[in-house]
Protein backbone atom coordinates (compact mmCIF):
# COMPACT_ATOMS: atom_id res chain seq x y z
CA UNK A 1 0.00 0.00 0.00
CA UNK A 2 1.55 3.45 -1.09
CA UNK A 3 1.58 6.32 0.86
CA UNK A 4 -1.19 8.06 -1.36
CA UNK A 5 -3.02 5.04 -1.39
CA UNK A 6 -3.18 4.86 2.48
CA UNK A 7 -3.73 8.60 3.27
CA UNK A 8 -7.13 9.15 0.74
CA UNK A 9 -8.09 5.79 2.36
CA UNK A 10 -8.12 7.25 5.66
CA UNK A 11 -9.03 10.07 4.54
CA UNK A 12 -12.30 8.09 3.39
CA UNK A 13 -12.70 6.45 6.28
CA UNK A 14 -12.67 9.27 8.38
CA UNK A 15 -15.47 10.38 6.82
CA UNK A 16 -17.20 7.50 6.86
CA UNK A 17 -16.74 6.97 10.68
CA UNK A 18 -18.10 10.60 11.55
CA UNK A 19 -20.80 10.04 9.36
CA UNK A 20 -21.87 7.04 10.82
CA UNK A 21 -21.20 8.03 14.71
CA UNK A 22 -21.14 11.93 14.77
CA UNK A 23 -25.30 12.81 14.37
CA UNK A 24 -25.94 15.73 15.54
CA UNK A 25 -26.61 18.21 13.07
CA UNK A 26 -27.25 17.45 9.25
CA UNK A 27 -24.46 19.90 8.08
CA UNK A 28 -22.04 17.85 9.80
CA UNK A 29 -23.33 14.76 7.81
CA UNK A 30 -23.31 16.64 4.49
CA UNK A 31 -19.85 17.37 5.15
CA UNK A 32 -18.79 14.27 6.04
CA UNK A 33 -20.40 13.70 2.76
CA UNK A 34 -18.57 15.83 1.06
CA UNK A 35 -15.14 15.01 2.47
CA UNK A 36 -15.67 11.01 1.40
CA UNK A 37 -16.52 12.40 -1.67
CA UNK A 38 -13.02 14.82 -1.97
CA UNK A 39 -10.45 11.38 -0.87
CA UNK A 40 -12.42 9.65 -3.76
CA UNK A 41 -11.28 12.72 -6.04
CA UNK A 42 -7.88 12.59 -4.91
CA UNK A 43 -7.96 8.86 -5.39
CA UNK A 44 -8.90 9.13 -8.66
CA UNK A 45 -6.54 12.11 -9.99
CA UNK A 46 -3.80 10.53 -8.48
CA UNK A 47 -4.45 7.02 -10.63
CA UNK A 48 -4.56 9.02 -13.72
CA UNK A 49 -1.32 11.10 -12.96
CA UNK A 50 0.47 7.84 -12.30
CA UNK A 51 -0.90 6.11 -14.90
CA UNK A 52 -0.15 9.12 -16.94
CA UNK A 53 -3.64 8.07 -19.13
CA UNK A 54 -5.25 10.33 -20.96
CA UNK A 55 -8.35 8.66 -21.20
CA UNK A 56 -8.65 8.81 -17.34
CA UNK A 57 -7.72 12.19 -16.96
CA UNK A 58 -11.40 13.62 -17.22
CA UNK A 59 -13.16 11.19 -14.67
CA UNK A 60 -11.78 13.47 -11.31
CA UNK A 61 -13.79 16.51 -12.98
CA UNK A 62 -16.99 14.08 -13.41
CA UNK A 63 -16.80 12.67 -10.07
CA UNK A 64 -16.85 16.18 -8.94
CA UNK A 65 -19.36 17.29 -10.98
CA UNK A 66 -21.89 14.77 -9.44
CA UNK A 67 -20.34 15.50 -6.06
CA UNK A 68 -21.46 18.90 -6.40
CA UNK A 69 -24.68 17.61 -7.43
CA UNK A 70 -24.92 15.92 -4.39
CA UNK A 71 -24.07 18.58 -2.35
CA UNK A 72 -26.58 20.94 -3.75
CA UNK A 73 -29.51 17.84 -2.90
CA UNK A 74 -27.99 17.65 0.20
CA UNK A 75 -27.78 21.23 1.29
CA UNK A 76 -32.02 21.86 -0.56
CA UNK A 77 -32.99 18.92 2.16
CA UNK A 78 -31.35 20.60 4.48
CA UNK A 79 -33.34 23.86 4.44
CA UNK A 80 -36.58 21.80 3.60
CA UNK A 81 -35.92 19.63 6.95
CA UNK A 82 -35.09 23.12 9.11
CA UNK A 83 -38.44 24.83 7.45
CA UNK A 84 -40.54 21.54 8.23
CA UNK A 85 -39.22 20.39 11.28
CA UNK A 86 -37.69 23.79 13.23
CA UNK A 87 -34.57 22.17 13.65
CA UNK A 88 -31.44 21.12 11.71
CA UNK A 89 -30.81 18.66 14.24
CA UNK A 90 -30.87 14.78 13.29
CA UNK A 91 -32.16 13.54 16.66
CA UNK A 92 -35.76 15.75 15.20
CA UNK A 93 -36.32 12.98 12.53
CA UNK A 94 -38.38 11.31 14.60
CA UNK A 95 -41.81 11.40 13.09
CA UNK A 96 -41.75 8.07 10.94
CA UNK A 97 -40.42 5.84 13.77
CA UNK A 98 -42.45 3.03 15.32
CA UNK B 1 -45.79 19.85 -9.69
CA UNK B 2 -45.15 20.59 -13.41
CA UNK B 3 -45.34 17.95 -16.34
CA UNK B 4 -42.27 19.26 -17.98
CA UNK B 5 -40.06 18.88 -14.27
CA UNK B 6 -42.28 15.47 -13.80
CA UNK B 7 -40.88 14.04 -17.79
CA UNK B 8 -37.42 15.51 -16.75
CA UNK B 9 -37.27 13.30 -13.74
CA UNK B 10 -38.96 10.35 -14.59
CA UNK B 11 -36.95 10.36 -17.54
CA UNK B 12 -34.27 10.55 -15.44
CA UNK B 13 -34.89 7.65 -13.58
CA UNK B 14 -34.95 5.88 -16.51
CA UNK B 15 -31.98 6.92 -17.86
CA UNK B 16 -29.99 6.18 -14.22
CA UNK B 17 -31.18 2.86 -14.97
CA UNK B 18 -30.16 2.08 -18.22
CA UNK B 19 -26.44 3.52 -17.61
CA UNK B 20 -25.99 1.14 -14.58
CA UNK B 21 -27.44 -1.50 -16.73
CA UNK B 22 -25.20 -1.15 -19.66
CA UNK B 23 -22.23 -0.35 -18.33
CA UNK B 24 -19.31 -2.68 -17.07
CA UNK B 25 -17.25 0.31 -15.90
CA UNK B 26 -17.44 1.22 -12.28
CA UNK B 27 -17.60 4.76 -12.45
CA UNK B 28 -20.44 4.69 -14.99
CA UNK B 29 -22.20 2.46 -12.86
CA UNK B 30 -21.89 4.42 -9.74
CA UNK B 31 -23.04 7.50 -12.35
CA UNK B 32 -26.41 5.72 -13.07
CA UNK B 33 -26.61 4.86 -9.48
CA UNK B 34 -26.22 8.88 -8.61
CA UNK B 35 -28.93 9.69 -11.36
CA UNK B 36 -30.94 7.82 -10.00
CA UNK B 37 -31.13 8.81 -6.27
CA UNK B 38 -31.02 12.19 -7.41
CA UNK B 39 -34.03 11.85 -9.64
CA UNK B 40 -36.21 10.40 -6.92
CA UNK B 41 -35.46 12.95 -4.35
CA UNK B 42 -37.74 15.59 -5.55
CA UNK B 43 -40.08 12.96 -6.73
CA UNK B 44 -39.92 11.99 -2.84
CA UNK B 45 -40.04 15.05 -1.74
CA UNK B 46 -43.26 16.72 -3.42
CA UNK B 47 -45.64 16.86 -0.90
CA UNK B 48 -43.99 19.11 1.51
CA UNK B 49 -45.39 18.30 5.04
CA UNK B 50 -42.54 16.78 7.34
CA UNK B 51 -43.14 12.97 7.09
CA UNK B 52 -41.69 13.40 3.74
CA UNK B 53 -38.74 15.66 4.03
CA UNK B 54 -37.90 13.21 6.65
CA UNK B 55 -38.06 10.51 4.19
CA UNK B 56 -36.72 11.81 1.65
CA UNK B 57 -33.65 13.29 4.25
CA UNK B 58 -32.91 9.79 5.47
CA UNK B 59 -33.32 8.13 1.93
CA UNK B 60 -30.48 10.89 0.36
CA UNK B 61 -28.07 9.99 3.20
CA UNK B 62 -28.16 6.08 2.90
CA UNK B 63 -27.80 6.12 -0.65
CA UNK B 64 -25.02 8.62 -1.05
CA UNK B 65 -23.25 6.97 1.64
CA UNK B 66 -23.77 3.72 -0.09
CA UNK B 67 -22.51 5.24 -3.67
CA UNK B 68 -19.53 6.67 -2.14
CA UNK B 69 -18.71 3.18 -0.44
CA UNK B 70 -19.19 1.56 -3.84
CA UNK B 71 -16.78 3.80 -5.71
CA UNK B 72 -14.53 3.98 -2.72
CA UNK B 73 -14.49 0.12 -2.99
CA UNK B 74 -13.81 0.08 -6.76
CA UNK B 75 -10.96 2.72 -6.51
CA UNK B 76 -9.14 0.61 -4.11
CA UNK B 77 -10.02 -2.03 -6.77
CA UNK B 78 -8.11 -0.40 -9.26
CA UNK B 79 -5.61 1.18 -6.84
CA UNK B 80 -4.27 -2.78 -6.50
CA UNK B 81 -5.24 -4.20 -9.76
CA UNK B 82 -5.53 -1.89 -12.03
CA UNK B 83 -8.74 -2.97 -12.99
CA UNK B 84 -12.18 -0.66 -13.49
CA UNK B 85 -14.11 -3.71 -14.94
CA UNK B 86 -17.61 -4.69 -13.07
CA UNK B 87 -16.90 -8.20 -13.45
CA UNK B 88 -12.94 -8.41 -12.07
CA UNK B 89 -13.43 -6.81 -9.03
CA UNK B 90 -10.68 -9.20 -7.63
CA UNK B 91 -9.61 -7.30 -4.59
CA UNK B 92 -10.91 -9.25 -1.96
CA UNK B 93 -11.56 -6.13 0.63
CA UNK B 94 -12.80 -4.24 -1.93
CA UNK B 95 -15.23 -7.27 -2.74
CA UNK B 96 -16.61 -7.25 1.02
CA UNK B 97 -16.83 -3.10 0.93
CA UNK B 98 -19.21 -3.58 -2.53
CA UNK B 99 -21.29 -6.14 -0.96
CA UNK B 100 -21.88 -4.32 2.26
CA UNK B 101 -22.52 -1.36 0.25
CA UNK B 102 -24.94 -2.88 -2.12
CA UNK B 103 -26.90 -4.22 0.60
CA UNK B 104 -27.36 -1.10 2.32
CA UNK B 105 -28.72 0.42 -1.48
CA UNK B 106 -31.35 -2.54 -1.48
CA UNK B 107 -31.57 -2.59 2.42
CA UNK B 108 -30.73 -6.10 3.65
CA UNK B 109 -30.42 -6.85 7.03
CA UNK B 110 -27.70 -5.41 9.32
CA UNK B 111 -28.49 -2.45 7.05
CA UNK B 112 -32.55 -2.16 6.90
CA UNK B 113 -33.18 0.40 9.11
CA UNK B 114 -33.64 3.09 6.84
CA UNK B 115 -36.05 0.92 4.54
CA UNK B 116 -39.25 0.68 6.98
CA UNK B 117 -39.10 4.23 7.54
CA UNK B 118 -38.45 5.82 4.13
CA UNK B 119 -41.22 3.81 2.86
CA UNK B 120 -44.22 5.38 5.23
CA UNK B 121 -42.84 9.24 4.47
CA UNK B 122 -43.88 8.38 1.02
CA UNK B 123 -47.09 7.95 -0.82
CA UNK B 124 -48.26 4.90 -2.22
CA UNK B 125 -46.87 5.44 -5.64
CA UNK B 126 -43.54 7.05 -5.04
CA UNK B 127 -43.71 3.85 -2.58
CA UNK B 128 -44.21 1.95 -5.57
CA UNK B 129 -41.34 3.15 -7.77
CA UNK B 130 -38.78 2.79 -4.74
CA UNK B 131 -39.88 -0.96 -4.08
CA UNK B 132 -39.58 -2.11 -7.65
CA UNK B 133 -37.66 0.60 -10.12
CA UNK B 134 -34.71 1.39 -7.55
CA UNK B 135 -34.14 -1.82 -7.19
CA UNK B 136 -33.07 -2.59 -10.75
CA UNK B 137 -29.91 -0.77 -10.84
CA UNK B 138 -28.17 -2.13 -7.66
CA UNK B 139 -29.02 -5.83 -8.71
CA UNK B 140 -27.49 -5.41 -12.16
CA UNK B 141 -24.61 -5.09 -10.27
CA UNK B 142 -24.95 -7.38 -7.60
CA UNK B 143 -25.44 -9.94 -10.75
CA UNK B 144 -22.18 -9.11 -12.23
CA UNK B 145 -20.45 -9.28 -9.48
CA UNK B 146 -21.99 -12.54 -7.99
CA UNK B 147 -19.22 -14.73 -8.95
CA UNK B 148 -16.44 -12.63 -6.82
CA UNK B 149 -18.12 -12.24 -3.51
CA UNK B 150 -17.65 -13.81 -0.13
CA UNK B 151 -20.49 -16.77 -0.21
CA UNK B 152 -20.07 -16.93 3.96
CA UNK B 153 -20.89 -13.12 3.38
CA UNK B 154 -24.21 -13.91 1.23
CA UNK B 155 -25.70 -16.70 3.22
CA UNK B 156 -25.53 -14.72 6.30
CA UNK B 157 -27.38 -11.44 4.50
CA UNK B 158 -29.49 -13.70 3.20
CA UNK B 159 -30.96 -15.36 6.22
CA UNK B 160 -30.50 -12.58 8.35
CA UNK B 161 -33.06 -10.40 6.25
CA UNK B 162 -35.18 -13.05 5.55
CA UNK B 163 -35.25 -13.46 9.64
CA UNK B 164 -35.72 -9.79 10.02
CA UNK B 165 -37.97 -8.96 7.52
CA UNK B 166 -40.52 -11.55 8.78
CA UNK B 167 -40.15 -10.72 12.23
CA UNK B 168 -40.00 -6.58 12.02
CA UNK B 169 -43.07 -7.08 10.30
CA UNK B 170 -44.79 -9.28 13.17
CA UNK B 171 -45.66 -5.90 14.62
CA UNK B 172 -46.85 -3.21 12.23
CA UNK B 173 -50.26 -2.01 11.70
CA UNK B 174 -48.94 0.36 8.69
CA UNK B 175 -49.51 -1.27 5.23
CA UNK B 176 -46.18 0.84 4.16
CA UNK B 177 -43.95 -0.67 6.79
CA UNK B 178 -45.42 -4.06 6.56
CA UNK B 179 -44.68 -3.91 2.53
CA UNK B 180 -41.08 -2.45 3.45
CA UNK B 181 -40.03 -5.17 5.57
CA UNK B 182 -42.06 -7.59 3.35
CA UNK B 183 -39.31 -6.51 0.65
CA UNK B 184 -36.73 -7.40 3.22
CA UNK B 185 -37.42 -10.63 3.42
CA UNK B 186 -37.77 -10.70 -0.29
CA UNK B 187 -34.56 -9.46 -0.63
CA UNK B 188 -32.97 -11.98 1.49
CA UNK B 189 -34.14 -15.27 -0.65
CA UNK B 190 -32.53 -13.03 -4.05
CA UNK B 191 -29.44 -12.88 -1.64
CA UNK B 192 -29.10 -16.76 -0.65
CA UNK B 193 -29.37 -18.20 -4.44
CA UNK B 194 -26.91 -15.74 -5.40
CA UNK B 195 -23.78 -17.58 -5.49
CA UNK B 196 -25.34 -20.80 -6.58
CA UNK B 197 -27.89 -19.67 -9.46
CA UNK B 198 -27.60 -16.03 -9.85
CA UNK B 199 -30.42 -16.31 -12.75
CA UNK B 200 -32.75 -17.28 -9.95
CA UNK B 201 -31.90 -14.54 -8.21
CA UNK B 202 -33.67 -12.82 -11.08
CA UNK B 203 -36.65 -14.76 -11.66
CA UNK B 204 -37.38 -13.53 -7.72
CA UNK B 205 -36.77 -10.38 -8.66
CA UNK B 206 -38.93 -10.62 -11.67
CA UNK B 207 -41.73 -12.14 -9.81
CA UNK B 208 -41.15 -10.40 -6.35
CA UNK B 209 -41.94 -6.43 -8.71
CA UNK B 210 -44.98 -8.42 -9.87
CA UNK B 211 -46.46 -9.44 -6.81
CA UNK B 212 -45.46 -6.00 -4.77
CA UNK B 213 -46.82 -3.79 -7.83
CA UNK B 214 -49.90 -5.59 -7.47
CA UNK B 215 -49.99 -4.92 -3.86
CA UNK B 216 -49.09 -1.53 -4.24
CA UNK B 217 -51.52 -0.56 -6.64
CA UNK B 218 -53.94 -2.22 -5.01
CA UNK B 219 -53.73 -0.20 -1.61
CA UNK B 220 -53.53 3.08 -4.07
CA UNK B 221 -56.99 1.62 -5.43
CA UNK B 222 -58.72 1.61 -2.23
CA UNK B 223 -56.37 4.53 -0.70
CA UNK B 224 -55.17 2.48 1.99
CA UNK B 225 -52.44 2.90 4.53
CA UNK B 226 -53.39 1.54 7.93
CA UNK B 227 -54.64 -2.41 8.09
CA UNK B 228 -57.90 -0.76 9.79
CA UNK B 229 -58.51 0.59 6.23
CA UNK B 230 -58.59 -2.64 4.69
CA UNK B 231 -61.48 -3.84 7.00
CA UNK B 232 -63.81 -0.92 4.44
CA UNK B 233 -62.55 -2.06 1.01
CA UNK B 234 -65.46 -5.26 0.80
CA UNK B 235 -67.75 -2.28 0.73
CA UNK B 236 -66.00 0.03 -2.16
CA UNK B 237 -64.66 -3.37 -4.66
CA UNK B 238 -65.96 -6.51 -3.17
CA UNK B 239 -64.30 -8.46 -6.26
CA UNK B 240 -60.83 -6.40 -5.85
CA UNK B 241 -61.06 -7.44 -1.89
CA UNK B 242 -61.60 -11.27 -3.14
CA UNK B 243 -58.66 -10.81 -5.12
CA UNK B 244 -56.24 -9.71 -2.40
CA UNK B 245 -56.53 -12.61 -0.28
CA UNK B 246 -54.57 -14.38 -3.38
CA UNK B 247 -52.21 -11.72 -3.82
CA UNK B 248 -51.60 -11.96 -0.33
CA UNK B 249 -50.90 -15.34 -0.06
CA UNK B 250 -48.71 -15.35 -3.46
CA UNK B 251 -46.50 -12.89 -1.64
CA UNK B 252 -46.10 -15.01 1.28
CA UNK B 253 -45.70 -18.05 -1.30
CA UNK B 254 -48.20 -20.42 -0.81
CA UNK B 255 -48.69 -23.37 -3.36
CA UNK B 256 -50.85 -23.05 -5.99
CA UNK B 257 -49.88 -18.98 -6.39
CA UNK B 258 -46.97 -17.15 -8.30
CA UNK B 259 -45.13 -16.29 -5.39
CA UNK B 260 -44.62 -20.28 -4.60
CA UNK B 261 -42.27 -20.83 -7.50
CA UNK B 262 -39.59 -18.72 -6.75
CA UNK B 263 -39.19 -20.09 -3.49
CA UNK B 264 -39.82 -23.73 -5.03
CA UNK B 265 -36.82 -23.63 -7.35
CA UNK B 266 -35.02 -21.87 -4.57
CA UNK B 267 -35.27 -24.47 -1.99
CA UNK B 268 -34.74 -27.44 -5.18
CA UNK B 269 -31.43 -25.47 -5.41
CA UNK B 270 -29.98 -25.12 -1.97
CA UNK B 271 -31.16 -28.95 -1.15
CA UNK B 272 -29.45 -29.65 -4.19
CA UNK B 273 -26.08 -28.62 -3.14
CA UNK B 274 -26.54 -30.13 -0.11
CA UNK B 275 -27.26 -27.09 2.17
CA UNK B 276 -30.61 -28.24 3.66
CA UNK B 277 -30.52 -26.74 7.05
CA UNK B 278 -30.14 -23.19 5.23
CA UNK B 279 -32.68 -24.19 3.00
CA UNK B 280 -34.85 -25.13 6.31
CA UNK B 281 -33.97 -22.24 7.93
CA UNK B 282 -34.99 -20.29 5.33
CA UNK B 283 -37.96 -21.93 4.84
CA UNK B 284 -39.23 -21.45 8.35
CA UNK B 285 -38.05 -17.69 8.31
CA UNK B 286 -40.86 -17.46 5.71
CA UNK B 287 -43.35 -18.46 8.43
CA UNK B 288 -43.13 -14.79 10.06
CA UNK B 289 -43.64 -13.19 7.11
CA UNK B 290 -46.86 -15.86 6.40
CA UNK B 291 -48.45 -14.74 9.42
CA UNK B 292 -48.55 -11.20 8.85
CA UNK B 293 -49.75 -11.35 5.26
CA UNK B 294 -52.63 -13.61 6.95
CA UNK B 295 -53.30 -11.09 9.05
CA UNK B 296 -53.91 -8.92 6.37
CA UNK B 297 -56.09 -11.26 4.51
CA UNK B 298 -58.17 -11.76 7.90
CA UNK B 299 -58.47 -7.61 8.31
CA UNK B 300 -60.07 -7.74 4.61
CA UNK B 301 -62.15 -10.69 4.35
CA UNK B 302 -62.95 -11.95 7.59
CA UNK B 303 -63.94 -8.91 10.11
CA UNK B 304 -65.83 -5.56 9.92
CA UNK B 305 -64.73 -2.43 10.51
CA UNK B 306 -64.90 -1.31 13.81
CA UNK B 307 -66.75 1.79 12.55
CA UNK B 308 -70.78 2.21 12.69
CA UNK B 309 -71.77 1.17 8.59
CA UNK B 310 -75.51 2.16 8.35
CA UNK B 311 -74.79 1.20 4.47
CA UNK B 312 -74.29 -2.49 3.38
CA UNK B 313 -71.87 -0.86 0.30
CA UNK B 314 -71.12 2.51 -0.38
CA UNK B 315 -72.63 4.31 -3.00
CA UNK B 316 -70.42 3.11 -6.52
CA UNK B 317 -69.00 6.21 -8.04
CA UNK B 318 -66.96 5.07 -11.49
CA UNK B 319 -62.94 5.45 -10.15
CA UNK B 320 -60.72 7.73 -11.96
CA UNK B 321 -58.33 5.46 -11.43
CA UNK B 322 -56.84 3.20 -14.05
CA UNK B 323 -57.63 -0.04 -13.28
CA UNK B 324 -56.09 -2.21 -16.37
CA UNK B 325 -52.70 -2.09 -14.90
CA UNK B 326 -54.28 -3.29 -11.42
CA UNK B 327 -56.42 -6.19 -13.27
CA UNK B 328 -53.39 -7.87 -15.39
CA UNK B 329 -50.60 -7.38 -12.65
CA UNK B 330 -52.84 -8.98 -10.10
CA UNK B 331 -53.60 -12.28 -12.58
CA UNK B 332 -49.85 -12.33 -13.17
CA UNK B 333 -49.51 -12.33 -9.48
CA UNK B 334 -52.23 -15.17 -8.73
CA UNK B 335 -51.66 -17.48 -11.88
CA UNK B 336 -48.34 -17.32 -13.03
CA UNK B 337 -47.35 -20.79 -11.31
CA UNK B 338 -48.70 -23.64 -14.56
CA UNK B 339 -46.16 -22.04 -16.47
CA UNK B 340 -43.17 -22.64 -13.95
CA UNK B 341 -41.13 -24.59 -16.83
CA UNK B 342 -42.07 -21.85 -19.53
CA UNK B 343 -40.28 -19.18 -17.48
CA UNK B 344 -37.63 -21.45 -15.62
CA UNK B 345 -36.55 -22.03 -19.44
CA UNK B 346 -36.82 -18.28 -20.85
CA UNK B 347 -34.22 -17.34 -18.30
CA UNK B 348 -31.95 -20.29 -17.97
Amino acid sequence: MTPVHFSFSAAFILGLMGLAFHRTHLLSALLCLEGMMLSLFIALSMWSLQLESMSYATTPVLLLAFSACEASAGLALLVAATRTHGTSHLQNLNLLQC
Amino acid sequence: MNPYVLMILISSLGIGTTLTFMSSHWLLAWMGLEINTLAIIPLMAQQHHPRAVEATTKYFLTQATAAAMILFASTTNAWMTGEWNIQQLSHSPSTTLVTFALALKIGLAPMHFWMPEVMQGLDLTTGLIMATWQKLAPFAIIYQISSTTNPTLLTTLGILSTLVGGWGGLNQTQLRKILAYSSIAHMGWMIIILQFMPKLTLLNLMIYIIMTSAMFMMFKYNNATKINYLTLTWSKSPVLATLTMPMLLSLGGLPPLTGFMPKWLILQELTKQNLAITASIMALATLLSLFFYLRLCYAMTLTLSPNTTNTSSTWRIKSPQMTMPLATISTLTIMLLPITPTIFSLIM
